[in-house]
C-alpha cells in the first residue's frame, strides 16, 4: 500500500457504509412485514399474522443494534458535517421503519381480534394503499441511502394518492355502518387498519425530509413545502 | 544469523497462511476464548463485539498475545505502578489513555523492558508473552525487544541512509545476505506505506524526509526487525491532521499481522484507532502511584464506561 492511496477515515467510512446496508436490511424487514400482514388480513391468515405479529420483536431488536452502532460510531469517530447528519439521520429513519413495522404488528393484531369473523367487505383499496405505501417506502430508502434529495422531495407528493384511498376506505365503511349497525365492529377494525397505512406514507415523508436534511443540512417539512392546505385546528383558536 | 534467517522466513510464511486464513467464522472458539477473558481477569468485555472482530482475522491460538499479571513497578523507592492485571489481544490495537503522569509510557514500557534502562527500576509481577514471562531472570532482553518493537513520539531515524535505518536491526541481528536486506527493505518499507517515495533514493539520509515520512521510516525500522507486537508511544502527535488520520489507517491495516499497543493523550485518537482501551490515573496526590481503572472494548469505554472516574475522564470532566 501506498501513502497516497491511503485515504483517511476510510475504517471510518466503511463504517458507516455498513450501517447504511443494516439500515436497509431493518428496511425490508418492515416492508416485508406489511406486504404480509395486509395479504394476512385479505386471505383471513391467522397463522401468518400471528407470526408477523410475534416477528416484529426481531424488527425492534434490529431497530436497538442500529441505534447502538450509530452511537458507538458518534462517540469513536467524532463524525463531523455530512457524517454527523447521517449518523444523526440514520437514528431517525431508524425509529421510523421500526414505528413502520409495528403497523404491521397492528394490522396482524386485527386480524387476529376478527378470528373466525369474516371480513365485511372483501379488501380491494387496503391492500392498494399498501402497495403505493410500500413503493413509496422502498424508493425512499434507495434516495436516503445514495443521498438523493430530489427523489426524496419527490416521493410525499405520492402521499396524496395513498390520502384519497383511505377517505374512500372511510367513507365507504362508515356509509355500511349507517346502513347496517350490527358490521361496526368489523367495519372499525377495517378503518383501523387503512389508518395504520395511512400513517406509514406520512412516515415516509419522514424519511424523506431525513434525506433532504442529510443533503441540503435543512430540516423542511416536505407535506407543507408541497402546499398542501392545513385545516384550521379549532382547538387553537 | 541463520536463528534469525530461519526466524524471517518462519515469519514470512507464517504471514502467508495467516493472509489466506479462511474467512470462517467459528463462534464456539472466539465464544470459549471471551469467557476466558472473562474469568481471567474479571473484566466484563463486551462479548458481542468482541466476537464479530474476532473472527474476521485472528488465528484463535493467538487470543492473548501479552498478559500483565499483578504487575507493580518502582522506580528506586517510587511505585510508578500498582497491581495491574490486563491481557493483550492478539492482533487488536490497545490504547492506554488518562491523565499525565498516570503511568501509561510505563506500561507501555514495560511491555518490552525499556523501562531496565532507567537505574534503580525493580518490578514485582509478571508480563507474559504468550505465555512466557519476560522479567524471569535470565531471559534474553534482546529477543523479547526483537519481537516487541517500538515507536515513539518523535520520529528519531538513525543519521544514516534510508536503507541503513531499515537494515539496522536486522544486521544487529547478525544478517548479512544482501539480498536479503533488500527483500526485508523493500517489505518493511512497504508495509509502513513509504516505498513508493522513498525506493529511488534509498541511500539518502533519513534526517532528510519530512516529519510524517520520518516517521513512516521509524515504523518500517521496527518492522524490518519481524516483531510481533508494536509499541506506539503517541506516534501522531507531532504530525499534521491527515498525516495522522493516515497513520490510524496503517495501524488498522499492520494489525492484521500484528498486535498494536498505543499510548495517546488523544482520547480521540484512542477512541478512533483501538479495538480495546486501558484507562489509568493516578490513586492519590500524594503517592501518584498509576492504576488501572477500566479496561474494556473501545466501543464501550466511550459510550457507557463502567466505571464514574472512566465517565468523568472520557466527558472531559476531570483530568
Amino acid at each position: 500500500m501506498e501513502w497516497d492511496e491511503i485515504m483517511p477515515r476510510e475504517t471510518f467510512e466503511r463504517e458507516l457504509q455498513e450501517l447504511k446496508y443494516q439500515l436497509l436490511i431493518l428496511g425490508s424487514m418492515v416492508e416485508q412485514a406489511v406486504r404480509e400482514a395486509v395479504e394476512a388480513l385479505k386471505r383471513r391468515d391467522l397463522e401468518v399474522a400471528r407470526r408477523i405479529y410475534d416477528g416484529d420483536q426481531n424488527i425492534n431488536e434490529k431497530r436497538y443494534e442500529i441505534e447502538q452502532n450509530c452511537l458507538i460510531l458518534i462517540a469513536t469517530q467524532q463524525p463531523m458535517a455530512r457524517d454527523l447528519r447521517m449518523l444523526a439521520a440514520i437514528l431517525e429513519v431508524n425509529t421510523e421503519l421500526e414505528r413502520i413495522g409495528d403497523y404491521a404488528k397492528g394490522i396482524c393484531k386485527i386480524n387476529l381480534m376478527l378470528g373466525s369473523e369474516p371480513l365485511v367487505k372483501p379488501l380491494i383499496d387496503i391492500p392498494r394503499m399498501a402497495d403505493l405505501g410500500l413503493d413509496m417506502l422502498h424508493r425512499a430508502l434507495g434516495a436516503f441511502v445514495s443521498g438523493d434529495a430530489d427523489v426524496a422531495r419527490a416521493i410525499p407528493e405520492e402521499d396524496d394518492k395513498v390520502d384519497e384511498l383511505y377517505n374512500r376506505v372511510y367513507n365507504d365503511l362508515l356509509t355500511m355502518m349507517f346502513a347496517d349497525p350490527t358490521i361496526i365492529h368489523g367495519a372499525n377494525y377495517l378503518i383501523w387498519a387503512a389508518h395504520n397505512l395511512e400513517r406509514l406514507a406520512d412516515r415516509v415523508t419522514n424519511i424523506c425530509e431525513r434525506t433532504v436534511f442529510l443533503v441540503t443540512g435543512e430540516i423542511i417539512e416536505l407535506d407543507l413545502a408541497k402546499g398542501k392546505k392545513i385545516e384550521p385546528d379549532f382547538a387553537d383558536v | 544469523m541463520d536463528m534469525f534467517l530461519d526466524m524471517f522466513m518462519w515469519h514470512h510464511q507464517n504471514k502467508k497462511t495467516q493472509n489466506n486464513f479462511p474467512s470462517l467464522i467459528d463462534y464456539s472458539v472466539v465464544e470459549t476464548a471471551s469467557n476466558e477473558v472473562k474469568k481471567s481477569n474479571n473484566l466484563p468485555f463486551l462479548v458481542t463485539r468482541a466476537q464479530e472482530d474476532v473472527s474476521v482475522s485472528l488465528p484463535s491460538e493467538n487470543f492473548y498475545k501479552a498478559s500483565i499479571r499483578d504487575f507493580s513497578l518502582y522506580y528506586g523507592k517510587f511505585k510508578a505502578l500498582s497491581n495491574i492485571s490486563m491481557d493483550i489481544l492478539s492482533n487488536k490495537i490497545t490504547a492506554i489513555i488518562g491523565p499525565s503522569g498516570c503511568g501509561k509510557s510505563t506500561l507501555l514500557r514495560s511491555l518490552n523492558r525499556m523501562n531496565d534502562l532507567v537505574p534503580n527500576t525493580h518490578t514485582e509481577g509478571e508480563v507474559l508473552l504468550d505465555g512466557t514471562n519476560i522479567y524471569t531472570p535470565g531471559v534474553d532482553i534482546v529477543g523479547v525487544r526483537r519481537r516487541v518493537g517500538m515507536v515513539f513520539q518523535r520520529p528519531n531515524p538513525f543519521p544514516k541512509t534510508i536503507y541503513d535505518n531499515i537494515a539496522y536491526g536486522p544486521r544487529l541481528y547478525g544478517l548479512r545476505r544482501r539480498s536479503l536486506l533488500d527483500e526485508i527493505v523493500e517489505q518493511s518499507l512497504q508495509q509502513a506505506a513509504l516505498w513508493e517515495e522513498v525506493k529511488d533514493k534509498l541511500n539518502q539520509s533519513g534526517m532528510a524526509l519530512s516529519g510524517g515520512q520520518q516517521q513512516r521510516l521509524c515504523i518500517a525500522r521496527a518492522l524490518a526487525v519481524q516483531p510481533e507486537v508494536i509499541l506506539m508511544d503517541e506516534p501522531a502527535s507531532a504530525l499534521d491532521p491527515v498525516a495522522t488520520l493516515k497513520i490510524e489507517e496503517l495501524m488498522q491495516t499492520l494489525k492484521t499481522d500484528y498486535t498494536i499497543v498505543i499510548v495517546t493523550h488523544n482520547m480521540q485518537q484512542a477512541a478512533r484507532v483501538s479495538d480495546y482501551t486501558a484507562f489509568m490515573m493516578i490513586d492519590s496526590p500524594q503517592t501518584r502511584t498509576g492504576i488501572l481503572v477500566e479496561y474494556e472494548a473501545t466501543s464501550q469505554v466511550f459510550t457507557n464506561p463502567k466505571n464514574k472516574q472512566t465517565e468523568d475522564y472520557v466527558t472531559g470532566r476531570f483530568g
